[in-house]
């Protein structure tokens, strides 16, 4: 019984853990620009909008993250074999894990920026100064939140997988739920909040993406701005949801039927939110869209 | 991916680029395994170079096959080869029971039959229909099991299996065998996994456009090697001497930061400007 109540303890804490990385891993991505939304601002010039929107063109946010996770996991786990205390040895692990995302980030940037040169994009020292921390600042919480609870279920939690190994599920699981759920706020909402309300994005508007400020030009700092209103949490919401639930049936079904009470609790959610989004699917189609004119 | 992708015409052939990368990661993997073989592990930062000069290579690689229009496809081309580097570098390690000095070279061979394999099934059963397909595709699986060999010796100082699996930890005079502690038990193939697979793709891919040069993406990916150097040097302390990972790190920095320094400067001298706290000029404005 102590063992259970030790297991919800741990699962409602990397729940918890898991729902700030999932908050700071979209707000990084924004703010770097990363994902699938990064093919606009990678566009932009080539259509003529000159922009000082940061381009992290490391790959797609999974694999990214599965890195810079598991880089984070395997160097914990080294210290930790010199005798170093967990937390410290995390630590040390993220710093190392976020040194390498920002010479990631810097390198991805001048890379694609030098090579628009025939557009006349120019790079910006100072965009690279100081986007660059802000994503390296925002990657730490979110490898540091995602290294503990792997850790949490390494160790209190017995799981079978070492260290280096969850990190590379639960990196690919932070990513995967960063880029699905808050990208589509970034590209659709914040490129293109200039343009008529509804009007989709249409061909025409391709590369025209939010460039300027109230006053002057925008720096891609304000998407974080923007986006960690809605984009953010709702990430953090996801992941923090898919941790929570993962750990909680396996927690209380994992002796019932010989383990296969877990499998059969795994499908009964899955199926609970396959009904549940397209109710709410077909909720906000109902009230939101599509655009008519007002009469 | 909205951007045409053009490589560059210019510069090296690529022939000449996969023979240098070729010979560079060979002839480093041989000398840190007579390192190895002769009980010494400082010679593993060898390792480390090997990794540098098959990713010159297999950055060669992928841009040849990406000229092809797979924009989107150049991560997954680095998270292949890795994948197909993993199976070719295991079995290459058992031969080890032969001789420790199979290893580099059956893990090349290895490699390329797997690829020619996943290439014939990618271009023909699949239909990609790509002219270098086949051909890319077993050279990326040798480019990642290079890489990966590489990583793996810098990190243990060793190549073969029994090592690569096994850690021996001295416990009031006697030797205990912890396989859950090894290289391959605690996971750490999976850092080296993620760090070959996102340095191979991440050249090509972060300088791609139309004013891409080779000898800028070279220089990124010489710093990509060199950066995934330093991550492998740090996790070695928990493996080989402090003297030997000492000396790994240090090897590690300077390249990287010497290959970091460089590609700054060319990409200052690619670029349309180079502003500082300045705005840009709009036409339509």
């Amino acid at each position: 019984m102590q063992e259970i109540i030790i297991g919800i303890g741990v699962t409602a804490l990397a729940g918890a853990l898991a729902a700030v990385a999932g908050a700071a891993e979209d707000t990084e991505s924004n703010i770097g620009s990363q994902g699938d939304p990064n093919s606009q601002v990678q566009l932009a010039p080539q259509m003529g909008y000159t922009h000082r929107i940061y381009n992290k063109a490391v790959s797609g946010e999974p694999p990214a993250y599965t890195l810079w996770v598991t880089l984070a996991c395997g160097i914990a786990w080294a210290f930790m074999m010199l005798h170093v205390n967990a937390v410290l040895a995390i630590i040390f692990g993220t710093v190392l894990a976020t040194f390498v995302q920002g010479i990631y980030a810097t390198t991805a940037y001048l890379g694609r920026t030098a090579s628009l040169s025939k557009f006349g994009q120019p790079v910006f020292i100072d965009v690279l100064k100081s986007v660059t921390t802000v994503t390296m600042g925002h990657a730490f919480v979110a490898i540091f939140t995602t290294v503990t609870a792997c850790y949490l279920m390494a160790t209190v939690l017995n799981h079978p997988f070492s260290l280096p190994l969850l990190g590379i599920v639960w990196g690919l699981a932070l990513g995967a739920a960063g880029s699905a759920t808050g990208n589509p706020y970034y590209g659709k909402e914040r490129q293109y909040q200039n343009q008529k309300f509804g009007a989709g994005v249409p061909i025409s508007a391709s590369g025209n993406i939010v460039r300027y400020a109230e006053a002057g030009q925008r720096s891609s700092i304000d998407n974080g701005f923007f986006t960690a209103k809605l984009g953010g949490p709702a990430s953090g919401l996801c992941f923090g949801l898919i941790v929570f639930f993962e750990l909680w049936r396996t927690v209380l079904f994992e002796h019932t039927w010989n383990g296969w009470g877990a499998v059969v609790v795994g499908v009964v959610i899955i199926l609970l939110f396959a009904i549940l989004d397209r109710y709410v699917e077909k909720w906000a189609r109902k009230n939101y869209g599509p655009y008519t004119a007002e009469a | 991916m909205s951007v045409k992708v053009e490589a560059s015409h210019d510069g090296i052939p690529h022939e000449k680029v996969m023979a240098m990368g070729l010979v560079l990661a060979l002839v480093s993997l041989y000398i840190a395994v007579a390192g190895s073989y002769a009980g010494y592990d400082y010679l593993a930062f060898f390792g480390g170079i090997a990794a540098v000069g098959a990713l010159i290579w297999g950055n060669s690689t992928i841009k040849r096959l990406c000229s092809y229009g797979i924009g989107t496809g150049v991560p997954s081309a680095g998270m292949l080869a890795f994948g197909s580097g993993v199976i070719a570098m295991l079995f290459a390690a058992k031969l080890a029971v032969i001789s420790p000095f199979l290893v580099p070279i059956a893990g090349l061979i290895i490699a390329l039959i797997v690829g020619l394999i996943l290439g014939w099934i990618s271009n023909s059963v699949l239909n990609m229909k790509i002219p270098v397909m086949t051909r890319s595709i077993a050279e990326l699986a040798a480019v990642g099991s290079l890489a990966l060999m590489g990583l793996t010796i810098v990190a243990t100082g060793h190549i073969t299996f029994t090592q690569i699996t096994s850690f021996t930890l001295d416990i009031l005079g006697i030797t205990v065998n912890m396989y859950d502690a090894s290289y391959i038990g605690a996971g750490i193939i999976a850092v080296s996994f993620m760090l070959g697979a996102i340095a191979l793709q991440h050249p090509f891919n972060a300088c791609l456009g139309p004013g891409e040069k080779q000898d800028r993406t070279n220089m990124l990916t010489i710093e990509c090697g060199f950066l995934s150097m330093i991550v492998m040097a740090v996790i070695s302390f928990a493996f080989v001497s402090m003297v030997a990972a000492w000396i790994s790190l240090i090897i590690a920095l300077i390249g990287w930061y010497w290959s970091y320094k460089k590609y700054f400067a060319l990409s200052k001298r690619d670029a349309a400007a180079w502003l500082n706290a300045k705005p840009f000029s709009d036409a339509e404005e």
